[in-house]
């Protein structure tokens, strides 16, 4: 199974407790790395413009893709098998509120597309895929089929 | 007061400390109140300690969804990590309604305005 690696994984970091160091050190970061800092801030679901991470478990039974889908209604997911690969969308708008007291009142609409896609082994059945979604995180669910085992091909020597 | 039952600091974690990770967040403010959006996917409501003190309001949110016995990782992008978000707090907050909401993976986090500080207009009589 063939996936193109996720580009924008999140930094690891030790717990900061001050958030007057943490300020400092994203300035540092800032300075050193213009564009990827850009990238880091660009909204809340900035890095999840397009891509999202994923995860892939294999069993005797079945392999399962977890994907990170966060704030999506089950709705606006589509999951999708075609020619051998497992195409996984998110689509969502979101409508901001119209607050009167606001200074900028009026609903604004903010649009969220996400998109991933991998390629899937031969020995699956397709037909037994399924999918669920909870706490933002998405499960597909892809059976192998019974006749994994290659099978034995008899050649005749004459 | 009983000095007896004064509240212990916090309880160390049992395990070793897991990696922590600064979830995806946003501050966001109104005239009324501030909000914080928090992406923690994976996460359970049970899950997700808020705190606030004097001076921080800390989000501290664990994973706790492990694979299944007999599932091999056999590709992984997604960090094995607690998120934990630590945020000077405003002192305008008005610590008592203070209000969290954990939806499919996103954290909101209301803090109003407390009444009394927000800013007034004082009317000149005479």
């Amino acid at each position: 199974m063939r996936i193109i690696r996720y580009q924008n994984t999140p930094f690891y970091t030790p717990s900061l407790n001050y958030p007057g160091l943490r300020d400092e050190m994203d300035r540092l970061f800032d300075v050193a790395f213009p564009a990827l800092s850009s990238l880091q801030r660009s909204g809340l679901f900035g890095d999840l413009e397009g891509e999202f991470p994923v995860d892939l478990y294999q069993d005797k039974d079945a392999f399962t893709v977890r994907a990170e889908l966060p704030g999506f209604r089950k709705e606006d997911i589509g999951v999708e098998v075609a020619d051998g690969v497992l195409t996984i969308t998110g689509h969502q708008k979101t409508e901001t509120k119209s607050d009167k007291k606001d200074i900028e009142a009026g609903a604004t609409t903010q649009e969220r597309r996400v998109s991933r896609a991998l390629s899937l082994p031969e020995n699956l059945r397709v037909d037994k895929i399924h999918a669920a979604y909870e706490n933002g995180v998405l499960t597909v669910t892809l059976p192998k089929s019974e006749e994994v085992k290659p099978k034995q091909i008899a050649i005749e020597v004459k | 007061m009983n000095l007896l039952t004064k509240k212990e600091p916090q309880a160390p974690a049992q395990t070793a400390p897991r990696r922590t990770l600064i979830p995806r967040y946003s501050v966001e403010e109104t005239a009324d109140a501030f909000t914080v959006t928090a992406l923690l996917p994976g996460v359970n409501s049970p899950d997700v300690e808020t705190n606030l003190d004097r001076e921080t309001l800390t989000v501290f949110a664990r994973r706790t969804w492990t694979p299944p016995e007999g599932w091999t990782a056999v590709y992984r992008e997604t960090p094995q990590a607690d998120y934990r978000l630590v945020l000077e707090l405003d002192r305008r907050v008005d610590r008592e309604a203070v209000r969290a909401e954990l939806k499919q993976g996103v954290l909101t986090l209301t803090l109003p305005k407390a009444e009394s500080l927000k800013p007034r207009r004082i009317e000149i009589k005479g």
